[in-house]
């Protein structure tokens, strides 16, 4: 019974974010920012005010009970205690089952309603996130964004759930509890009241000090983390240098330093609880020597103190949670303002404003014209340009940091370049949609990323973008398998048990990097990619067979354009033009014997490769 | 859970003395009610008012009293756990950082960074606000059960009258919670997974236009893991709406039989005040039940894991008893041999298929073969950061496996291509190769190989600070910093693999000098790509498919016309 109803949510769920979709679409991400954190609420309005009423009823009943207590106090000292108290006793029973009714439905309602503003806000940070440039993943490391993602976000649902149902609670409880309590004995309330304030400075003063501390005790972590991801990425030299005890000196001290600031904050917040108990006690002291007189002096009854006493109970609790709510206020606020910076990142690299090219009239004409690009403010391009005819294969070199990776990069625009540099097919790159330049453009990456599922959806990963004839799962099935054939697998593909269904593990983990390159081939062959891009994706495969993948990589390409860049020369040799780049400019280009003879940076790579290249083969 | 109470035990005086506070700030809490029922009864009832003034006192020095207690309960629980935290966290450091290499091929790092940082932590949470708050209540429910019993026994009972709704509530709001938390973790592991996935492969994402899809999927998991709240979120709001419920119900009994027997005299207005306060005190800590148990949950799952981690063995380079024959033990010349020695990283794809190589001391050899060949894992086996599958390796008579790792690498110093430096200053890197330099021995080492007329360009010269491993150096500077480090090192055995990386002339000619310094006197394997290294080499070994392929002087390998001579003459068309 209860499956239907939970689908029924989910489903529920969809359809809201849709319609807070549509609500944005006016809304940037940008004014969502700027709107902060209250406005994702808002689709979730009714509920949220319904849980708001549920929480006046719950918090009235409560300041209703300290009335029948005290009446019930001055039935038993009255004349007919049997008779009088078992209806009061059981108007006690009433309300505690009421309130416990409101109770329930005020914490269910909005505690779900600030679930789904979280999952309203994940799912929007996410989506922004996945639309930043490379240039956003640079300067920010995935730990971080990471964190920002869980974290935060959870830190901002805290003010929407607990947050916010402390707010009503305390501003209610407190003001209503004034007024009964002046109602019952101005002089007394007077009295009973004098610490308070001292409790809301104590507070404000113990939320600065709980903010400084932690601090300190998050930097200091961050400290202990780096220092570990040094070890651990340095362990080869660890080892090879015995500096297990050095380093484990140096860990120590790191953990020590967190230790210490750890027990300062641990200081202060082990005097804020007792503090604020202790102060809120003194009320009930000063609310016992001065009651006392009043009863015995006969300006109220004993029931009316104990009735007193009860509403003073009743607003420790918010006093109490006061320091603690200032605290969570002060995160939350800090956590939204890191999400905000979040979403107010425009992407760099953005959609251009033209028609998209239509993939079966597309024949992949690449022309750079005098593009030069900057990194920071390091020049990494300068005034390069370059035809990429449809149907040659052109092959990039140059020593390590030439700007190989950078140039190619710039072709599916993962680096930004300046309008005017980079056409296909005669248009600027920078006035396509990205998805339609992207999807024409097939990109094998050095760093073989692969997803942990199976190699057949790795393969698949670019194909749904692009419905391929035929459009059927069988006609996806012979894509996927023959652009595996062209990647040089299939010789493993038999060996595994599963084949296509092979699941890879974290990252691919399962495979060797070879295996990993060769996958990330195929996924972009699959594609059917009018321009092919291969980032030295094959340095792991072993030359043989690198060199057996690219001529069958030749029938295939035969119409289309290839750019090859590899630091095995041999294996570009025959590569209709070759670019050798050489501190961010090109220096050479031409076939591989123009080159030779040219007796230039070309030449002199190519002997260095020699020594260790030819001994084998 | 057993298993952690050792970084607990070397601090028991501490804990003891947290856990026999809780007790003493428990008293001075619940006398605090009884001198109310005192105040009501001795004087406002029968309206004195001297005397009410040293009961306030008396109160006020409680309230202070339970303050300070509490505060001394918390600040040495604290302590306890902080230490036990840097006692655990110092242990997994230490055990993770004695793992064989091949560990670390597997288990990524970000993974082990986890378990150092946010499960450490989420333990410590655990010990401070799980299970010593979880005894304290109990604590404070006995005192409080116990007071109330001897005010006055009848009216105990019928407090409790409402007891077993409580029990059967908790029960089953535990197993609901358990349930519900069982797949929050699961969730959230998913959904955390699936962020790092894509984020770390975001090039990718984008490449391929997957973004619609990536959050769509992104979204399910999301829903997923909200949907997982439904059963906490139902379970937290009843299980604490009714145990305040039952509190008031319970205040209800006492009143009802108080107003039937208040005219016996054993029971005052003052000790249905007091029993009315001691009900509101005993519901308090089973209201917040729920929260703590999420916070032990998470603990548990977190000890889990870290207990996984102790628990891996894979040591790194054990010394094998078995394998000290004491054949030719005093030999002090360090020859190295190989002997049909074989390996693989993966099953299925070898490396070395049973190489045979012999270094006599004092000898420089150069290794050249193609990507692939076995090259470097040469140097890994010899260094004993991997284990031959097959075969043997002697040092100076000896397996090395009979060989303390300590000792071992001690003689033996591998030189990388890709420079690692540590954050810190460059004089400090290069003491990393001799802990106990002094500053006039590393700056000499320096001097030795030439870096210092490449580090004197620098602000700080050789206390320049490291930045973000190196990066602020260039990669020749990178290169001498290591041949320094290696310097002051002074092994019998240097390994060397050559950098490719070129560089500029000058800082060539330096490094070519640099080298020569450190081979000198030494027993040398370089991994070669200088001609130069080449040509001065006693012997070249050329490595193919992780075997021997051609081994001899250069004069003899351009003679015999093989591979080597292949390529030396295709190398010397230009040179």
């Amino acid at each position: 019974m209860r499956a239907p109803a939970r689908i029924g949510g989910y489903l529920g769920a969809r359809v809201r974010l849709v319609s807070f979709e549509g609500s944005l679409e006016r809304c940037t991400a940008e004014e969502l920012a700027a709107n902060g954190p209250w406005h994702l609420l808002r689709p979730y309005r009714s509920r949220v005010l319904a849980a708001c009423i549920m929480l006046l009823c719950t918090a009235g009943l409560t300041l209703s009970l300290p009335k029948v207590l005290g009446n019930t106090i001055e039935a038993l000292i009255g004349p007919d205690p049997e008779g009088q108290v078992p209806p009061l006793a059981m108007w006690m029973i009433g309300i505690a089952i009421v309130g416990a009714g409101t109770r329930i439905a005020s914490r269910v309602l909005l505690f779900n309603a600030a679930r789904m503003a979280e999952y309203d806000l994940r799912s929007i940070v996410f989506r922004h996130l996945l639309g930043l440039d490379s240039g956003y993943y640079r300067e920010n490391t995935t730990g971080d964004v990471m964190s920002r993602l869980t974290n935060d976000v959870q830190t901002v649902r805290a003010l929407w759930g607990p947050g916010l149902l402390n707010i009503v609670n305390t501003s209610f409880l407190v003001t209503v509890a004034l007024v009964l309590m002046l109602q019952v004995d101005p002089v007394l309330t007077a009295w009973a009241l004098l610490p308070y304030p001292s409790m809301v400075i104590l507070g404000l003063g113990f939320g600065k000090r709980i903010y400084k501390s932690s601090r300190q005790v998050q930097a200091h972590l961050g400290a202990l983390s780096s220092s570990i991801q040094e070890d651990l990425t340095g362990i080869s030299i660890i080892k090879s240098y015995n500096l297990e005890e050095n380093r484990a000196e140096n860990f120590a001290k790191s953990s020590t330093a967190l230790l210490h600031h750890n027990m300062a904050l641990t200081k202060v917040r082990g005097q804020l609880v007792p503090t604020l108990g202790a102060v809120a006690a003194l009320g009930t002291v000063v609310m016992l020597f001065v009651g006392g007189r009043r009863v015995i002096e006969g300006h109220i009854t004993l029931g009316q103190l104990i009735e007193f006493n009860a509403y003073l109970a009743a607003l420790v609790w918010p006093t109490l949670a006061m320091g603690w709510m200032i605290s969570l206020l002060q995160r939350g606020r800090a956590s939204w303002e890191r999400l905000a910076v979040v979403l107010e990142t425009k992407p760099q690299i953005a959609d251009g404003e033209s028609p998209a090219l239509a993939p079966e009239s597309t024949r992949g004409d690449v022309e750079i014209r005098n593009l030069s690009l900057s990194l920071g403010e390091r020049e990494i391009l300068s005034d390069i340009s370059l035809r990429l005819a449809p149907g040659t294969t052109t092959a990039i070199v140059g020593r390590t940091g030439s700007g190989k990776s950078t140039l190619i990069s710039a072709l599916p625009r993962l680096n930004g370049v300046s309008d005017g540099q980079i056409f296909l097919d005669g248009h600027d790159i920078n006035t396509l949609p990205l998805e339609s330049l992207r999807s024409l453009i097939g990109f094998a990456p050095q760093e073989a990323f692969l997803f942990s599922t199976s190699i057949g959806e790795n393969i698949r990963f670019g194909v749904d973008r692009r419905p391929l004839p035929p459009n059927t799962e069988a006609g996806y099935q012979g894509a996927i398998e023959e652009a595996a054939r062209y990647a040089g697998l299939s010789r493993e593909l038999i060996a595994l048990p599963d084949g296509l269904d092979t699941v890879v593990g974290e990252r691919g983990i399962t495979l060797s990097g070879g295996q990993r390159q060769r996958v990330a081939l195929a996924r972009a062959l699959a594609t059917q990619p009018k321009v092919l891009v291969l980032d030295d994706s094959l340095s792991s495969v072993d030359a043989e067979t690198e060199r057996e993948i690219l001529t069958h990589l030749g029938e295939l390409m035969k119409d289309r354009t290839s750019i090859i860049l590899s630091h095995r020369l041999a294996a570009v040799r025959s590569a209709d033009q070759i670019a050798v780049l050489e501190g961010g400019k090109l220096v050479e280009l031409g076939k591989h014997e123009e080159l030779l003879a040219k007796a230039g940076v070309y030449a002199e790579i190519y002997d260095t490769q020699l020594r260790e290249g030819v001994l084998v083969e | 859970m057993l298993r952690l109470w050792r970084y607990v035990k070397p601090h028991w005086a501490l804990l003891c003395l947290a856990l026999l506070l809780i007790p003493v700030t428990v008293a001075f809490e619940l006398a605090q009610p009884y001198l109310l029922s005192l105040a009501i009864d001795v004087y406002i009832a029968h309206q004195i008012t001297s005397g009410l003034g040293d009961l306030a006192l008396l109160f006020v020095s409680f309230v202070l009293m339970q303050a300070v207690c509490a505060y001394a309960q918390i600040y040495a629980l604290q302590l306890v756990g902080q230490r036990s935290m840097h006692s655990l966290r110092m242990a997994t450091y230490r055990h993770v950082l004695t793992r064989r290499l091949a560990f670390f091929d597997r288990v990524p790092v970000g993974r082990l960074l986890t378990r150092m940082t946010n499960d450490i932590e989420s333990i410590n949470e655990m010990f401070a606000s799980g299970v010593i708050t979880l005894i304290a209540d109990v604590i404070r429910l006995i005192a409080i059960v116990s007071m109330m019993f001897y005010l006055n026994v009848t009216l105990t009972l019928i407090t409790f009258i409402t007891l077993p709704i409580l029990v059967v509530l908790v029960a089953y709001s535990r197993k609901l919670m358990r349930t519900s938390y069982r797949l929050i973790r699961v969730k959230l592991a998913a959904i955390n997974s699936h962020v790092q996935e894509h984020l770390s492969g975001i090039k990718v994402v984008q490449l391929f236009c997957r973004e619609r899809a990536t959050a769509a999927s992104y979204e399910a998991i999301n829903a997923e893991y909200r949907e997982a709240y439904t059963g906490s979120i139902r379970a937290d709001a009843s299980m604490y709406a009714i145990v305040e419920a039952i509190g008031v119900c319970s205040a209800a009994a006492i009143a009802w039989h108080s107003g039937a027997s208040i005219g016996e005299g054993a029971i005052t207005v003052g000790l249905v005040v007091a029993f009315i306060e001691y009900v509101n005190k005993f519901f308090i800590p089973i209201k917040d039940f729920s929260a703590k148990y999420a916070v032990m949950q998470s603990a548990m799952a977190a000890a889990e894991r870290i207990v996984g981690l102790l628990d891996t063995e894979e040591d790194d380079a054990p010394v094998l008893e078995s394998a000290s024959d004491r054949q030719g033990e005093d030999d002090a010349s360090y020859a190295i041999d190989f002997n049909e020695v074989t390996f693989a990283y993966r099953i299925g794809e070898q490396v070395l298929n049973g190489l045979n190589l012999t270094v006599e001391p004092g000898q420089k050899i150069a290794v050249v073969g193609s990507t692939g060949s076995g090259k470097s894992t040469l140097i890994k086996l010899l260094a004993r950061l991997y284990e031959c599958d097959s075969g043997r390796i002697t040092l100076g008579g000896r397996d090395i496996r009979s060989i303390p790792a300590a000792d071992l690498r001690k003689r033996i110093t591998v030189v990388n291509q890709d420079v690692f430096l540590f954050a810190g200053s460059i004089r400090d890197n290069v003491r990393l190769g001799h802990q106990g330099a002094s500053d006039a021995e590393v700056d000499q080492a320096l001097a030795q190989i030439g870096a210092d007329k490449v580090i004197e360009d620098l602000a700080d010269g050789a206390d320049a600070q490291v930045a973000d491993r190196g990066e602020n150096l260039s990669a020749g500077e990178r290169q001498l910093i290591a041949f320094a480090r290696s310097l002051v090192r002074n092994p019998e055995i240097l390994i060397l693999d050559e950098a490719t990386a070129h560089v500029d002339p000058k800082t060539e000619s330096i490094i070519e000098a640099g080298l020569d310094t450190l081979m000198e006197g030494r027993t040398t394997l370089v991994i070669a790509h200088r001609l130069s290294t080449i040509r001065n080499a006693d012997k070249i070994i050329v490595l193919a498919h992780g075997i021997v392929e051609e081994e001899g002087g250069y004069d003899d390998l351009l003679a015999r016309g093989g591979v080597f001579a292949k390529l030396e003459q295709s190398f010397s068309r230009d040179h």
